[in-house]
């Protein structure tokens, strides 16, 4: 019988949920900045995810690696094969 | 910590800059060690500023308790009063108070003040004893200063020595465990007196006419008439005009003004003062934003900012001295209006590249005073021959104009060899000293954009501007100059996170016309300054400022500039800063916005994409699209009418005597075409009567997220920006911050207003004090319920429903009456509770005080069961007060009883208080009743009147019952009549809603009983504290007549000592003002006992009629202020003693005792902190008041707050 408590199955079950999602697309927001990130999970570390992170508010951070803690995503969105895909933002204006 | 400063007010000469201007009978503190020194320099100096002489600024630290001994040795008796500060009322005030002992000293006697600094801040000080708004005055005559509050743990040193410091406007600030910051004092202040070389009173060289009035910084100001009267006289720059060269070092030498200096990236702070008496101004520094609320990081970005008198504000610049880009040079700050621009109040934010230690000189010789670096930060390279840094590598010629920059003029000239060692690796035109963008790698866009000059028609009535003067892009100009597409200010919209490449050409004529309104000007190069955005203001600013490049370009040429966009930024504004004075008010105005990255912008026509236009749909991957409006407000609009009559010219052409009328968007419509065959006012804003005004219609369906950009484009007044029905997080990024449906705004300040169209039908935007109404400044927003031909469906929402009904037009005819109980409200509660008042307007004389001063022709609002006592004299009118919890559904009749016979100006024309351009508007027996922030179906309960909604006004002896729902704890709401602005607001059709929490019950403060309306209640809440709640109405424009029956005509009747005439009374000054339907004039007290520092005493006089309001030390109180009416002239408020939170909800946000730039619309709920007496409980008589010198406490605008120190038995204490 487990003697987990519920906030230890809920953090296993986010963690083991990003874990399925290496490889995929992803979107996240966090109350800090920079608030909004949406890239590829590279990989689950303890509970960090490593997002390649391709589109952020601003574009001085975009293209490297973000290591974000479980605890500091509030909204997130895995894209996965058949299901609504996340936007690809372009900067190709004018 | 106890500190002691020995300060004296003294009289004396202040030479307010290097042309011998000067104020004879000025009037300052010193402290007493100066004191001695600062009268023989300026013995010894009488044409030359001193500079002891200027604001008194001595600083404590936070949690220090002050000692101040104030030596009066000025001809009257006088004190110092200190805002933001706790101390005892009774011994500490510097006023003669209600019944306080008095604390203002007579000439040669002494005084101690106590203050307790509990928490940093500016806490500005001035005089009471002496409130005349005339040169006998205190204020106005340079009698102020500040004591700025520290963190604690703070010391400051000398900025030039490194040593100690006992006063001064600027200081190093150091912190043990905080960064060291430079602090500037930068104090406005207007209408000093000002005699020349000779003694007189200056003139315009231009026009030979008496020059503008003293509007300065530190108690000086650098006008351009003094500067163009040496290029007339050929000692310098024989080829210039005198505005674009106005601020250049290069011909004038540095001003006189004040330069405040500093090392890129130096952490600083201004703390922006008024401590003028008359004008609220906009604060604006070139290149730098900053927090609106420095406490609050959610608060918005600004770059100019509003400030009324005896108020204050901390400018702290984002990443320090040059901003995020490390811009080197100088940068401008200065008073955005322009007339006082051009009188001469600005200075100089000087950021050095290289370390100054006194050994270097400017390019005209004059040695460069020493700068201590900030201890905690690296100290810059010393300037060496090669690389001498700003500004000696610019190769300008001392007596000339500023050279243009290298690079950014097409076909213009390469870098020098110092040029080249101060430039950047990659330098390019527009960008060559430093990298605005902050990675290679960035998104660019580009734009061709001119200026043209063409005639422009403001509306269908022929008002005209035969030199309109306007920036077009490169590819409409063929289509604006033939008359294909309409010209409207210029708006760009680009993605965050993007550079700007802007070519800039200048078609305009070298000359700019005279006429009624102006002389000739020879406004032969023109610039594009812009705000907000990252660029290198030493060639890219569009203007010539100190020793930075002139910017600009001559006719025919075009000129390069890049700037970076490095966040989501709101609408910012751009415009010419060359001859801005002559011709911005012509229309040389526009505005970028800068969008979240990601957006598409469509042309909400046709679904073209595009990226400008005052009206576009923008459509974002992420986030809900949107609809973007821009609204740009205008004033000094010179026009012509059909016949090509000039319309409100000044008294003589160049004259800044508040010339024109005004516009939105390069249009009008006026209230007096308005009238229609009926001839009745109430219909003046139904496009079923008189079709849609000409002025903006911004569009959309029914749920659309919108965002409506508002700009003042020209020239130098307030304005009142209200939208009916619709509301607005007043700090956008700021989820915790309360909502607003108005806004002030001043020239170049930008805002941003983002919500919803809830509902269907048509809301009124207004510019909404009484004369910008009169003569056009209105118009609507359009949403729709079905899908319409023109207008793009929103990307991302679903189609509205296919028309089922034609849409509406004029019919000539007054529209069908509202049925409010036939719909809800759209956010309401089918099963809301609801709460119901009976309202009955009516005519009835109003008494204004104990001396007779009295409106007879008063129109009140007042609850059913009292008409009978106020008709029958028992009850002097109050404004009425209604309150509803949140969760209510409030059902509000109102029955109207007015009676034409009983208006006073039958004829039709109301001649005082006046507006411009008067005309036929006779009274409307029709009214209603309008709130703000309340949630309301817009076609139904807002109380307009407007577009194609139904008739929402009552005629006598008709009822409408409106439905409002209370859907958030908004506070205190205005409310109003909208049927007839001219004949009705003067006389008192106004009150206030408050919208309480759940649950609350409101009680007589005296009887505890339940009541139903009232401004002084006790409010009883099983989950908050008991509250005692007052309601201030503060209003102005109202028409008075004393016991004689003769005409006040304020404020020229109310000026203490009392004058026979005033210059610069404009339409918008005249009317009288109080609270409440009171007014306290000090004039009638002065006709009694002559003797100014006891005209607010109750000894002497008894308490004033104005509300005074009671309580016992610690009770919790909110004051809820609320400003109905009618005048452009914006207010300050003040409670002596205690303080507030600037958002009452939320907790971030700073603290103050003031609120400023209060106009139409305003309201704000003030919970005083501490409660009653402030946080140390001090009994006494609290002034409220006006913080305006000229003229509203003269006026009678101020009351009393009473604290008894002892249990009264008429007022019960709160549980």
């Amino acid at each position: 019988m487990s003697h987990q408590s519920i906030n230890q199955i809920h953090d296993e079950g986010l963690i083991e949920h990003f874990r399925m999602g290496k490889g995929h697309r992803v979107f996240i927001l966090t109350p800090s900045y920079p608030f909004m990130f949406i890239g590829i999970i590279k990989d689950v570390r303890a509970d960090v995810v490593d997002v390649w992170v391709e589109t952020t508010h601003f574009s001085q951070l975009e293209n490297r690696i973000w290591h974000i803690h479980i605890d500091n995503i509030e909204v997130f969105y895995i894209e996965r094969e058949g299901e609504p895909e996340i936007p690809k933002l372009s900067e190709d204006y004018y | 910590m106890l500190r002691r400063y020995h300060v004296v007010g003294i009289p004396l000469r202040i030479v307010v800059n290097n042309f011998g201007d000067h104020n004879p009978d000025g009037r300052i503190y010193v402290l007493k060690e100066n004191e001695h020194e600062v009268r023989e320099l300026v013995r010894k100096n009488p044409f030359t500023p001193v500079e002891l002489v200027q604001p008194l600024t001595i600083r404590a630290c936070a949690e220090d308790t002050v000692e101040i001994l104030f030596e009066n040795q000025l001809p009257f008796k006088a004190g110092m009063h200190f805002q933001e500060a706790d101390y005892d009322v009774l011994d500490s005030d510097g006023a003669d108070a209600g019944y306080n002992p008095d604390t203002t000293i007579p000439c040669g006697n002494s005084i101690i003040y106590r203050i307790y600094a509990s928490r940093e801040g500016t806490y500005f000080f001035t005089d009471l004893g002496n409130i005349s708004s005339t040169e006998e005055g205190s204020s106005i005559q340079g009698l102020f200063g500040a004591l700025l509050v520290e963190r604690k743990g703070s010391t400051w040193t000398d900025p030039v020595t490194g040593g100690t410091l006992n006063s001064g406007v600027y200081a190093d600030i150091h912190h043990p465990f905080l960064p060291s910051f430079r602090e500037y004092a930068w104090y406005f202040s207007d209408q000093m007196e000002i005699n020349d070389l000779t003694g007189n009173r200056p003139l315009n060289p231009m026009t030979n006419q008496e020059a503008e009035s003293f509007h300065g910084v530190n108690l000086r100001y650098e006008p351009m008439t003094n500067r163009k009267r040496l290029i007339e006289e050929g000692v310098v720059c024989p080829d210039c005009d005198s505005e674009e060269v106005h601020h250049d070092s290069w011909v004038f030498g540095d001003p006189a003004t004040p330069i405040l200096r500093g090392y890129k990236g130096d952490p600083a702070i201004i703390r922006l003062i008024h401590g003028g008496v008359k004008e609220t101004h906009v604060f604006h520094y070139h290149v730098h934003q900053w927090l609106g609320d420095p406490t609050n990081t959610q608060s918005e970005i600004l770059d100019s900012q509003s400030i009324s008198p005896q108020s204050h504000y901390d400018i702290q610049p984002l990443y320090g001295l040059g901003s995020l880009h490390g811009a080197i040079g100088d940068a401008i700050i200065h008073c955005h209006l322009y007339p006082h621009f051009g009188a001469g109040m600005w200075g100089i934010n000087r950021i050095f590249d290289t370390l100054q230690d006194g050994s270097q000189c400017y390019p005209n010789g004059v040695p460069i005073a020493p700068l201590k670096p900030l201890p905690d930060r690296p100290e810059p390279p010393k300037p060496t021959p090669e690389r001498p840094g700003f500004p000696n590598f610019i190769p300008g010629k001392v007596g000339f104009k500023a050279p243009r920059p290298p690079l950014g003029i097409v076909g213009g000239r390469e870098m020098t060899v110092l040029e080249k060692n101060a430039a950047i690796p990659n330098a390019r035109p527009g960008a060559v000293f430093v990298e605005p963008t902050l990675d290679d790698n960035v998104n660019v866009v580009e734009f061709n954009v001119s200026c043209i000059e063409m005639p422009v028609i403001y509306n269908k009535q022929g008002w005209h501007d035969p030199k309109a003067r306007f920036y077009v892009f490169d590819e409409d100009l063929d289509d604006i100059l033939s008359g294909k597409k309409e010209p409207e200010p210029l708006v760009f919209h680009v993605p965050a996170g993007t550079a700007i490449r802007f070519n800039y050409t200048n078609r305009l004529p070298h000359i700019l016309d005279g006429d009624a309104f102006q002389l000739v000007t020879r406004t032969y190069e023109s610039g594009f300054h812009i705000h907000f955005v990252k660029f290198d203001v030493l060639c890219t600013d569009g203007a010539n400022t100190g020793w930075n490049y002139d910017s600009s370009v001559l006719p025919g040429e075009t000129i390069q500039y890049e700037w970076y966009a490095d966040t989501e930024l709101k609408a910012f504004f751009f415009h010419d800063h060359l001859f801005a004075n002559a011709h911005q008010q012509h229309g040389v105005f526009g505005a970028g916005v800068i969008q979240p990255r990601f957006s598409e912008y469509f042309d909400s026509h046709t679904g073209k994409e595009t990226p400008r236009g005052t009206q576009v749909t923008v459509s974002h991957p992420l986030i809900p699209d949107y609809r973007d409006f821009s609204l740009f407000v205008q004033d000094f609009t010179m026009l012509f009418d059909k016949d090509g009559c000039p319309i409100q010219p000044p008294p003589f052409p160049g004259s800044e005597d508040d010339p024109g009328v005004f516009g939105v968007n390069y249009k009008c419509e006026p209230l007096k075409f308005r009238l229609g065959e009926e001839g009745d006012p109430a219909y003046s804003f139904s496009s079923y009567v008189h079709g849609d005004p000409v002025t903006p219609i911004l569009r959309g369906y029914t749920g659309d997220p919108i965002r409506i950009r508002l700009i003042q484009g020209a020239h130098e007044e307030s304005h009142s920006f209200n939208v009916h029905g619709l509301k607005w997080k007043e700090e956008r990024p700021d989820l915790g911050s309360h909502f607003n449906s108005q806004q002030h705004t001043g020239i170049s300040e930008s805002f941003t207003f983002e919500t919803e169209l809830k509902g269907p039908g048509d809301y009124l935007w207004a510019f909404e004090t009484e004369e910008d109404v009169w003569l056009g400044t209105w118009g609507l927003i359009r949403a729709y319920e079905e899908l319409v031909d023109d207008l793009i469906v929103l990307p991302d929402k679903s189609c509205p429903p296919s028309p089922t009904t034609p849409l509406p037009c004029p019919t000539g005819k007054p529209p069908e009456r509202a049925e409010p109980l036939s719909t809800l409200p759209p956010h309401a509660d089918p099963c809301a509770p609801v709460r119901r008042y009976d309202v009955v307007a009516f005519q009835t004389p109003i008494m204004y005080n104990s001396y007779g001063d009295h409106d007879p022709y008063g129109i009140v609002f007042a609850l059913a069961e009292d008409v009978e006592d106020i008709l029958s004299g028992k009850k002097n009118p109050e404004p009425l007060v209604l309150r509803a919890n949140v969760g209510d559904l409030v059902e509000v009749s109102l029955t109207s009883l007015l009676k034409f016979d009983l208006f006073p100006f039958k004829d039709g024309i109301h001649p005082y208080p006046p507006v411009k351009e008067q005309g036929f508007y006779p009274p409307s027996l029709r009214i209603s009743l309008h709130t703000s922030l309340l949630d309301y179906d817009v076609r139904t309960s807002s109380g307009d009147t407007v577009g194609y909604n139904p008739d929402q006004t009552v005629g006598p002896g008709e009822v409408i019952t409106y439905r409002w729902f209370v859907d958030g704890q908004h506070g205190t709401c205005a409310m109003w009549d909208m049927a007839d602005l001219r004949n009705h607001r003067s006389f008192g059709t106004f009150g206030a809603f408050i919208a309480e929490p759940r649950f609350t019950t409101y009680h007589d403060p005296y009887t505890d009983e339940e009541v139903k309306t009232g401004a002084n209640v006790v409010l009883k809440n099983p989950l908050v504290p008991t509250t005692r709640e007052f309601v201030l109405i503060m209003h102005d424009g109202v028409r008075l007549e004393d016991k004689n029956g003769q005409l006040i005509v304020d404020p020229v009747d109310g000026i203490i000592p009392p004058v026979e005439e005033v210059d610069d009374v404009d339409t918008y000054d005249n009317g009288s003002r109080g609270f409440n339907y009171r007014s306290e004039r000090l004039i009638n007290r002065y006709r009694e006992l002559p003797d100014l520092s006891k005209l607010f005493s109750s000894e002497e006089f008894g308490d004033p009629a104005t509300p005074v309001f009671e309580a016992y030390p610690g009770e919790a109180v909110t004051f809820c202020l609320t400003n109905p009416s009618e005048r452009r002239r914006a207010h300050t408020f003040h409670l002596h003693g205690h303080y507030w939170k600037f958002d009452s909800k939320d907790l971030d946000s700073r603290v103050q005792s003031f609120e400023g730039h209060i106009v139409a619309g305003f309201t704000a709920d003030l919970r005083l902190i501490g409660g009653a007496g402030g946080v140390y409980n001090f009994p006494g008589d609290y002034l409220y008041r006006s913080g305006n010198i000229m003229w509203d406490i003269e006026q009678g605008m101020w009351g009393l707050f009473r604290v008894h120190d002892k249990f009264q038995p008429h007022l019960p204490k709160l549980e």
